[in-house]
């Protein structure tokens, strides 16, 4: 019986009086990773900067560690322990690649300098990050190497749960896959992670369950074996054969 | 002309370097006060409370719609009629520094609203506060992305402090005043003048570039 | 002591003219004078682009009261005996000519070499190009920064003071020898100036936002 970590309930968000989330609740057991699929529009991004209070949502319980978070004054020590990777990277602009790691651990986690340096250095390795990229500005590093140390920047803080927002999206075709690569092995260490993408193969071989998030509501979750290949909602089939056929190569399945 | 230049510069030289020490004493300090001014409004008029924002907005259209010349006469004749004195070079120094920390409150403010606010997210993605993500993610960014314009700003006060001449600063233009009614070489000392200012700009702005260079971050293009 | 002040605004008032007299003349002294050497800079050869750029350097270099004095104890010198009013008028203008060709030779290289790539791929010769592509974007990016400039000279005609010019800070100061009193004249000149600087910068705001918007500005061009 493996714990419950993160327990979402009832979750409503409107924007300019639209409502973007719709009553969305899941839950997510550690160690476990939850891939949310869905057309642009459907809330997946308002999701997750919910559950990391870069957004509050206006009704429903978000249950993070055991805690109600929503009713917490400290966003600050619960954003520390959920880690955030964004589409467009969002590095700082102003510091190295290794600063950039540095940086939440040295200002949130308070560590001493030689700590941070010895800390960051290793989850730059992990994401492989090599010892000649620390020093770089992120302006003068390429899209997957960003997204590698924005990765690193959110594991260095040891976070129980990190969000992945559409990770790939902004990303040279041939440079998705180093960072899917990471996020794999990521995932087969048992880090939690919620990941909203378009990578169903990375779904299809990671996703302990798949989500399909339209319009602000949850059509349909499950194994991605069945929400992928096999989607009993109409709408999320359609959106599946259309995935598919643009990942597939020729006439075949890429499955 | 060129010997009674170099006559002025060689009899009025020392004297001339006086003001010249003092131009720099003024220029320097008021644009610390306008630096250190102009961070807090722009700060205030960008993170601050909804209050304090339109005071600090119509203190930087008040300096900004105004002479500095009416700002400086202000302090230095204005001022005592209220019992608050004080004497020419700090009169100058602060009304120069007041005036220019409502510009440099408009360079910032503009470098800072230059900065994405995806990064700013970022920053509140690892746990930081507001506050903290304004110190160090958007201020150090904004003010090196202002830079070019402080240091205009710099080179600009050196100039204009010239203006504390009318309240009777002994920096270099009222020296210059000075050597002038003495000589009767009105035309000369002010070329003189001309040329010290136009050599210390020229420097100045090539030390301001080197800063720029330096303090650049590498690759990122504003 | 704002009823001692207040007879005497017809005679502050009464300097507006002159002052706007100031202004319009040396800012489009400057304006014309800006442009030509802006043109020369990025259009002339090299060695005269230099030789503009150092002149538009000095100039810049040079503060107001300065210029002003050197003007006006200089013309005579040289058999040109000007009233005050004209040598203030020269002097801000040599100045703010310096200032004035930043602004558009700014605009002008902010119009991009690939906008003119692609005007000469549609057939259009030099001449052309410049005429209906550089100029118009030019004088649409240069525009905030040249209204702002008005708004500078403005508040630096008060320097004219310096020679006894006869405009609004002048007159405001005399008044208050007068009347021995600072905090109002002083006050109703500041009202004067705010009364045309904050609206023109107001629509140079406006402007740039626009132009911001539209993505004319920025290095993306």
């Amino acid at each position: 019986m493996r714990d419950k970590l993160l327990i979402v309930e009832d979750l409503w968000k409107f924007i300019d009086g639209k409502p973007i989330l719709r009553g969305v609740a899941f839950e997510i057991n550690e160690g476990e990773t939850k891939v949310i699929l869905g057309p642009s529009g459907a809330g997946k991004s308002t999701l997750l900067r919910c559950i990391n209070l870069l957004v509050m949502p206006d009704k429903g319980k978000i249950i993070f560690d055991g805690e109600d978070i929503l009713g917490k004054h400290d966003i600050h020590s619960v954003r520390s322990k959920i880690g955030f990777v964004f589409q467009h990277f969002n590095l700082f602009s102003h510091m190295t690649a290794l600063e950039n790691v540095m940086f939440g651990l040295i200002k949130v986690k308070k560590m001493s300098k030689n700590e941070a340096e010895k800390k960051a250095k290793g989850a730059l390795a992990a994401v492989g990050i090599t010892e000649e990229l620390w020093d770089k500005y992120p302006a003068q590093l390429s899209g997957g190497q960003q997204q590698r140390v924005a990765i690193a920047r959110a594991l260095a803080m040891e976070p129980k749960l990190i969000l992945f927002d559409e990770p790939t999206s902004a990303l040279d075709p041939e440079l998705i896959w180093e960072v899917l690569n990471v996020m794999e092995r990521l995932a087969k260490a048992r880090m939690t992670m919620i990941v909203v993408t378009h990578e169903i193969g990375f779904a299809m071989r990671v996703a302990d369950e798949v989500m399909f998030l339209d319009n602000g509501v949850i059509l349909e979750k499950g194994a991605p074996e069945q929400v992928i290949l096999n989607p009993r909602n109409e709408r999320v089939k359609r959106f599946m054969d259309r995935m598919k056929y643009v990942y597939s190569i020729g006439k075949g399945n890429v499955y | 002309m060129i010997s009674e230049l170099l006559y002025i510069i060689s009899k009025y030289g020392p004297l001339l370097l006086e003001g010249l020490k003092t131009t720099f004493i003024i220029t320097l300090i008021s644009y610390f006060i306008g630096f250190v001014g102009g961070i807090s409004i722009a700060i205030t008029r960008t993170f601050l409370h909804k209050a304090l924002k339109v005071f600090a907005h119509i203190y930087v259209e008040l300096f900004r719609g105004t002479p500095m010349l009416v700002q400086l006469f202000f302090v230095y004749y204005a001022l005592p009629e209220m019992g608050i004195r004080f004497d020419p070079i700090l009169s100058s120094i602060i009304a120069i520094g007041l005036n220019s920390a409502a510009y440099q409150s408009e360079y910032i403010r503009s470098a800072l609203s230059s900065i994405p606010y995806a990064e700013i997210e970022a920053a509140y993605s690892i746990g930081l506060t507001r506050f903290g993500a304004m110190l160090y993610i958007a201020l150090p960014q904004a003010v090196r992305i202002a830079i070019p314009t402080l240091t205009n700003e710099a080179i600009y006060l050196f100039k204009y402090s010239s203006i504390a001449y009318f309240v009777t600063a002994p920096e270099l233009m009222y020296m210059g005043k000075l050597v002038a009614t003495q000589t009767f070489l009105y035309v000369e000392v002010y070329t003189v003048l001309a040329i010290i200012y136009v050599i210390f700009s020229i420097v100045l702005s090539g030390i301001a570039r080197y800063i720029e260079k330096k303090l650049q971050i590498p690759g990122y293009i504003v | 002591m704002w009823q001692s002040f207040a007879s005497y605004i017809p005679i502050i008032s009464s300097a507006v003219p002159n002052t706007l007299i100031l202004t319009f003349l040396s800012f489009a002294i400057a304006t014309a004078l800006g442009i030509s050497m802006a043109f020369a800079e990025v259009f002339a050869t090299k060695a005269v682009s230099i030789v503009v750029d150092w002149i538009a350097r000095v100039l810049r270099g040079i503060p107001l009261i300065i210029s002003i004095f050197i003007v006006f104890y200089g013309l005579p010198k040289v058999g040109v005996v000007l009233p005050s009013l004209y040598a203030a008028i020269l002097g801000i203008a040599i100045v703010d000519a310096g200032y004035q060709e930043q602004i558009f030779r700014g605009a002008i290289k902010a119009v991009s070499t690939k906008q003119l790539e692609a005007a000469y791929s549609l057939g259009l010769a030099r001449a052309e190009a410049f005429l209906y592509i550089v100029l118009p974007q030019a004088f649409r990016i240069a525009l905030p920064s040249w209204i702002n400039d008005f708004t500078v000279v403005l508040k630096d005609t008060s320097i004219a003071y310096a020679i006894g010019v006869v405009e609004v800070f002048t007159q405001a100061v005399h008044v208050a020898q007068v009347i021995m009193d600072y905090v109002w004249p002083l006050i109703f000149v500041s009202v004067i100036y705010l009364a045309i600087c904050y609206p023109l910068s107001l629509l140079s705001n406006y402007l740039h936002s626009k132009l911001k918007s539209m993505g004319m500005l920025g290095s993306g061009m």
